[in-house]
């Protein structure tokens, strides 16, 4: 047999091979690095999370560059020709050495990444230095809505389906479930923690820009999953304080009092019901637009200012304590609570219907 | 009529079966009655009963357990008369068959039918999601059909069908007869189209099709529709089957060899499935346990995820993982195996560092067991599992990265041959690596803290399922279509339907990692306006992807029927598989080969992996017994050779 | 005729396949039954896992005595007692299964199956006199979820002692040929092995 003109690999060959992997790494890397891959950065821990994606890309891009190189020549110095068919490569079997070596240098990639990760990680769980100024927010999930306490300036709590979140102060969440299993998820603040039935799980973040965000659902829940968004205010925290001052403020009916029937009927502010709920019921706002108490567009369930309009009291009461009955086209059965018969106290769903009748009347 | 009902076959099957539905019917009632619930019928009961009884009268109508039958009552069992092996014609595929060859190709046929039916929805997935808003399926809708997507392609693709491809060439690669256990072997078959079926028709139950992912997390799953149980007991008939098999070929493997077939001188294909029964044999139970606790506290009320009554919600995510995760290496160490034989043969070289890709899928099976809850880094559970799980995670790319080194080591001055089944190895080799890749970015805590439940979690699951699994499942069936079926496939077609696999793979699943990142949560049937452009696109890529595989539909059907004849080794392989007939011999061999060296020494001229007795010396023996075959029952002696004595049923 | 189409499909001579070569001095129907018993482990290892979360993670939770309700120690411990001797009756029988003692043979399985069969039913019996459901609370469930899915192995355990037990009775097994003895009874000494762990970890600790 003549010379095999296949052994003509060589240092060259793996020469260029390096070159060809140096440079494509690098542009990798650098287009990686220039794409804007995260939402806004929006808490402190943002900025530590995105940091380890850089490192993270860093590393990745030259690894998976490094294999379709070696691939990519090999395929061009080694496949076969016409009139190799009959060829074999050489009857080599391995080789000591090179295996140690691409064992151990990514063990010591890998261990020096879990290291960074884990110092990464503290930071980002870290507890602020002053602890007692923390704010601490009682987040509860249920299909298929957030609803959020403070501890009010009083002491007493405040019940919202707002999330006011103040700037540049650490924020801890402390977590549940009434039902099934969600998640609770600001993509710009980056944490996210499952709410879990029976179980409280938390999370701290230091908001850091002004704002509105999406809180998301980030755990499949049922019907209503996909739509089970509300929306974080980031303020100043002294717009907060004003806020957290005037919902905490003794309006009359705002906290009607535990003996029940003792709250004349006239005194429940229907408004807040449906903008708030009364601490048993999910507020409607949180889902329904309506221009009079001022809640957004885009929630879950149809636009009440539009589809209320004309509406007999009868048929919205019904509407309300047996969604089912009556689907709205387009929107999906099943996901608007169907509990608030028992939720709302006759009184309190009277003033509500009322409310409706009277704020969609144009 | 009456003859056909008493013969083992499909007449029996649905003559029990619906025996099997006036049982459930009764066992219901009078339980009911017995304990004074009312009312005494109730559907949901009568559904979970039949669900997990009719089968078993459907399979013992179908004749899977008459030979246990006699064995057990203690009646003399008819002698083994081979007459439930092989296959005669196409109908036979249909019955129940003790060949392992014909019992891997029904396996891989009707796993390929799920890979259709799953893909199938999962164009469903991408049509809604084509746009943000809500187009054709509602809420309830969507979420049944990715559950029902990914419960198919796991329980009754991936997983079955590398077990049926390690079916039909296993035994023969260890120089085997068959498999150990045939009519075990039969068995772990006829349970998929139970699963199968179960599954699919969950669409049909009161409530829709069970919709809590393929993970079933509890409570979702326990308040659930019935549709729900349909995956609970769908998914204990898809791993009785896994654990059935699993055995066998651990079984197989130790017992079996042929001579002089050490454990270092098996094809790496054979270690591959080694790792993966053990894995089986290990994990799968948990996953059944999982399913049992749902059972048990749907149907009669347990506690287990109730945390009002003490349950333990997080304890659900535990058992499941720990199968689940191991699963995952399930799905993709029999493809290793592939892969390391497609090379060897197609880069004419033997595999680089053999005794290290042996080694290194021990490591992926222990390693696999001490990861489990990197799927729970945001599920609440106590701070201090994460950091020891993250480390444990991040260590499986040591030994991963061992079997990538090792086949790109491979290549290097090799004579590669670039047709279809190397073709789609390269390609796993690369696809496979970035989606390892983006796994270990997913074991860096802080960043799974911000990407779980997102579509970077899809595309890594896409990556490592159908660029990693999906890309070595082609290139085998590529590899070994000449062997199973005698004759060769369209190169041209091959090749085609890699290159457009390929790029509309990566133009679907790319852009997945970017709005994963950007913060588009998984499993929604409706998104964000900002996320419209990247899903519309992914979509439109997908729709190309999904019609480029029916070109490799076409092609396995056009060319099994009217391919060129394939000679008995049309790619020079040393592997024993491969020394014999395309399609096998009925009983693989007329003797057994003698294995004399490793089964890639390529670059060795005259090397041979066995060598086979002389046909001359070996015969006469099974000839001489042959010819009596004819006439006499045989009695005592090895192979014995009784003529069928069942009666003709044409 | 199907004789006929495997020649006609094949060209083939209709003989019976090669003898397997046996690469192992380990019994491929043991082997399996070994395989089989790890992968029995591991249901109970799940079980145990559900065990571990209710009782012990959940520190809120206590354990039995619960509500006044005590568990049955004695009684229980008795019937591990019937479990435990029907494994010296198996042992006993094997033995003469292997020495041809068939009347031994016969005895021994027959008492090994009663024995088995009384544990079964004063489990029963305790499910009806224990004083909780299942569904009381999530100690019940592991309770009955741990004993049933034992008490469902015996039972399996008990079909293959039975088929065995008509089988000695058929005159099956001879001294060299008694797998079919030796097999189901390693069955069955797991299930009272695991037993004993099943016992220890819910009525004892
Ligand atoms: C075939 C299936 C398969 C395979 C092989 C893998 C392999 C890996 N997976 Fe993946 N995974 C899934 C299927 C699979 N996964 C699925 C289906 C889910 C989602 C489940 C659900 O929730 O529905 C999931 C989810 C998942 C998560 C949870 C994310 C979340 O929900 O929050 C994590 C986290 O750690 C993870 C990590 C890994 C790692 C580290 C590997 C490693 O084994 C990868 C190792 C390979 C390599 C690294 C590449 C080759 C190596 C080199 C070239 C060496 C050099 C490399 C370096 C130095 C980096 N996977
Ligand atoms: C082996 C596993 C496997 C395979 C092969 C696939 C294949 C595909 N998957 Fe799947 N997928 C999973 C496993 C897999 N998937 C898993 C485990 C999940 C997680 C589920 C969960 O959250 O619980 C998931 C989830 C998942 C999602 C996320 C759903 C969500 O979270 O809301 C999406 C969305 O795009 C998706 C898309 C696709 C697509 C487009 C393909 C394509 O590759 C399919 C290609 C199509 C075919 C092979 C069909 C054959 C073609 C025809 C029949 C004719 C063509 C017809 C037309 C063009 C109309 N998959
Ligand atoms: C979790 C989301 C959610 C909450 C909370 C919610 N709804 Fe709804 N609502 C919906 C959805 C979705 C629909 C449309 C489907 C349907 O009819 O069930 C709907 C429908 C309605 C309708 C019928 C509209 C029509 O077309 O006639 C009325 C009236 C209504 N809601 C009022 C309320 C009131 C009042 C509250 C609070 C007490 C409330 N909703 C709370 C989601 C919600
Ligand atoms: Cu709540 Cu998803
Ligand atoms: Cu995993």
């Amino acid at each position: 047999m003549a010379v095999d003109p296949r052994a003509r690999t060589s240092n060259r060959t793996i020469g260029q091979m390096v070159v060809v992997g140096v440079i494509a790494s690098a542009i990798g890397v650098a287009w990686g690095l220039y794409i804007d891959w995260f939402p806004i950065q929006g808490s402190s821990q943002a900025k530590k999370i995105d940091e380890l994606w850089d490192v993270l890309l860093i590393i990745a891009v030259p690894v998976f560059v490094m294999v379709v190189v070696v691939i990519l020549f090999a395929v061009r110095d080694y496949r076969q020709r016409p009139g190799e068919e009959l060829l074999d490569g050489p009857n080599v079997h391995g080789s000591t050495r090179l295996e140690i070596i691409w064992t151990t240098i990514p063990a010591v990639v890998i261990f020096v990444l879990v290291g960074y990760a884990a110092t990464i990680l503290s930071d980002i769980e870290e507890a602020p230095a002053n602890a007692a100024q923390e704010l601490k927010i009682d987040v509860t999930g249920e299909q298929f809505a957030w609803t959020f306490k403070y501890k009010g300036a009083d002491g007493k709590d405040v019940n919202t389906t707002r999330l006011y979140l103040p700037k540049g102060r650490s924020v801890k969440f402390n977590v549940r479930s009434k039902d099934v299993i969600h998640d609770f998820w600001i993509p710009e603040m980056r944490m996210k923690v499952d709410a879990v039935p029976g179980i409280v799980t938390s999370y701290r973040i230091t908001p850091i820009r002004e704002g509105n965000y999406p809180v998301v659902c980030a755990e499949l829940c049922g019907l209503g999953h996909s739509v089970m968004r509300q929306t974080a205010y980031v303020q100043s925290a002294d717009k907060f304080d004003a806020w957290l001052a005037k919902q905490s403020a003794p309006a009359p009916a705002a906290a009607p009092a535990e003996g029940g029937g003792a709250a004349p009927a006239a005194a429940i502010d229907a408004k807040k019901l449906f903008t708030d709920g009364n601490g048993e019921s999910i507020a409607c706002g949180s889902c329904h637009q309506l221009a009079d108490a001022g809640t957004p567009a885009g929630g879950v369930g149809p636009n009440l200012d539009m589809v209320l309009a004309g509406q007999s009291a009868d048929m919205i009461k019904e509407s309300i304590v047996e969604p089912e009955k009556v689907a709205t086209k387009g929107f999906p059965p099943g996901v608007m609570p169907p509990n608030y018969g028992e939720t709302l106290k006759p009184e309190e769903l009277d003033a509500l219907v009322e409310y409706l009748v009277t704020s969609t009347k144009k | 009529m009456l003859s056909a009902v008493r013969q083992p076959g499909w007449t029996r099957a649905m003559a029990f079966s619906a025996i099997g539905v006036a049982f459930t019917y009764a066992l219901s009632v009078g339980a009911r009655a017995g304990f004074d619930y009312k009312p005494f019928l109730d559907g949901e009961a009568v559904l979970q009963i039949g669900l997990i009884s009719v089968p078993f009268f459907f399979m013992v109508g179908l004749g899977l357990f008459d030979y246990w039958g006699y064995w057990m009552s203690g009646k003399p069992t008819r002698p083994e008369d081979h007459s439930g092996h092989g296959a005669k014609n196409w109908k036979s595929y249909f019955y129940p068959n003790t060949d392992h060859k014909v019992i891997g190709v029904q396996y891989v046929v009707h796993s390929f039918f799920y890979l259709f039916v799953g893909g199938l929805f999962a164009m469903l997935i991408r049509a809604e999601l084509a746009q943000p808003g809500r187009q054709f399926l509602d809420a309830n809708t969507y979420n049944g059909v990715f559950s029902v997507h990914a419960s198919l392609l796991i329980f009754l693709f991936i997983i079955p069908v590398f077990a049926g491809l390690a079916n039909y060439v296993l035994p023969l690669m260890i120089g085997a007869p068959d498999m150990a256990f045939p009519r075990l072997n039969a068995l772990s078959f006829w349970l998929l189209p139970i699963a199968g079926v179960m599954m699919l028709s969950s669409f049909f139950a009161p409530g829709g099709s069970f919709a809590s992912g393929w993970t079933a997390y509890a409570p979702l799953s326990n308040s659930a529709p019935i549709g729900q149980v349909f995956f609970t007991i769908g998914v204990q008939f898809a791993g009785a089957s896994s654990i059935a098999t699993a055995l066998n070929f651990l079984v197989t493997i130790i017992t079996m060899r042929a001579p002089g077939m050490s454990f270092f001188r098996m094809p790496l294909l054979v270690w591959a499935n080694f790792a993966t029964s053990l894995l089986v044999v290990i994990a799968t139970p948990f996953i059944a346990a999982s399913q049992f606790f749902i059972l048990l506290d749907r149907a009669l009320g347990f506690n287990f995820f109730d945390n009002g009554q003490g349950g333990d919600v997080l304890m659900y995510q535990h058992v499941f993982w720990f199968y689940s995760h191991p699963a995952v290496y399930i799905m993709i160490l029999p493809g290793f195996g592939i892969i390391s034989e497609v090379l060897a043969v197609k880069a004419r070289k033997p595999i680089f560092g053999y005794r290290m890709m042996a080694f290194s899928l021990l490591a992926i099976v222990v390693l696999g067991f001490t990861v489990w809850a990197h799927h729970m880094f945001v599920s609440g559970m106590q701070n201090w599992i994460r950091v020891p799980m993250m480390i444990t995670t991040a260590i499986i790319a040591v030994p991963t990265g061992i079997k990538v080194f090792s086949w790109l080591a491979t290549l290097w001055r090799g004579v590669l041959k670039l047709d279809t089944p190397m073709l789609f190895a390269l390609g796993f080799i690369t696809m496979f690596t970035l989606g390892g890749i983006s796994g270990v970015m997913l074991a860096m805590i802080p960043l799974t803290i911000h990407v779980s439940d997102t579509y970077f979690i899809v595309a890594h699951i896409h990556y490592v399922l159908f660029g990693g699994s999906l890309f070595t499942v082609y290139a085998g069936v590529y590899y070994w279509f000449p062997k199973m079926t005698g004759r060769m496939y369209d190169e041209k077609l091959g090749k085609i339907h890699f290159w457009l696999t390929f790029v509309f793979f990566n133009v679907t699943f790319a852009p997945m990692h970017l709005i994963g990142v950007d913060g588009m949560p998984r499993r929604v049937a409706d998104y964000a306006d900002k996320y419209a452009e990247w899903n519309l696109a992914i979509s439109i890529a997908s729709f190309a992807l999904g019609l480029s595989t029916l070109i490799f539909a076409y092609n396995m059907i056009a060319s099994w029927r009217g391919g060129p004849r394939a000679v008995g080794n049309p790619w020079r392989a040393l592997t024993l598989e491969w020394q014999v007939t395309s399609p096998p011999p009925v009983f693989n061999f007329d003797a057994i080969p003698t294995v004399v060296g490793g089964p890639y020494e390529y670059g060795v001229p005259g090397a041979v992996h066995g060598v086979f007795a002389d046909e001359e010396k070996a015969a006469p023996v099974a000839a001489g017994a042959g010819a009596g075959a004819t006439a006499t029952a045989g009695s005592g002696g090895a192979p014995s050779l009784e003529k069928p004595s069942a009666p003709d049923h044409d | 005729m199907e004789a006929a189409a495997i020649h006609a499909a094949h060209g083939h001579d209709h003989h019976g396949p090669p003898e397997a070569n046996r690469s192992s001095r380990v019994e491929p129907q043991m082997l399996g039954m070994l395989l089989f018993i790890i992968s029995e482990i591991m249901v109970f290892g799940a079980f145990f896992t559900a065990y571990f979360f209710i009782r012990i993670v959940d520190q809120d939770n206590s354990w039995f005595p619960l509500d006044g309700v005590e568990l049955p120690k004695l009684i229980a411990g008795i019937n591990t007692a019937i479990l435990l001797s029907s494994s010296l009756t198996l042992h006993w029988a094997q033995t003469c299964a292997k020495n041809g003692n068939r009347a031994g043979l016969k005895v021994g399985m027959l008492t090994t199956f009663l024995l088995g069969l009384t544990f079964l039913f004063i489990q029963v019996n305790e499910y009806i006199h224990v004083g909780f459901a299942p569904h009381d609370h999530a100690q019940g469930s592991i309770f009955y979820g741990l004993t049933g899915l034992h008490g469902a192995h015996v039972f399996i355990g008990l079909t293959l002692l039975l088929i065995v037990t008509i089988r000695a009775y058929r005159g099956h097994f001879t001294p060299e040929e008694h797998g079919g003895v030796e097999i189901p009874g390693i069955y069955w000494h797991f299930v009272d092995v695991m037993w004993i762990v099943v016992y220890t970890s819910i009525y004892i600790l």
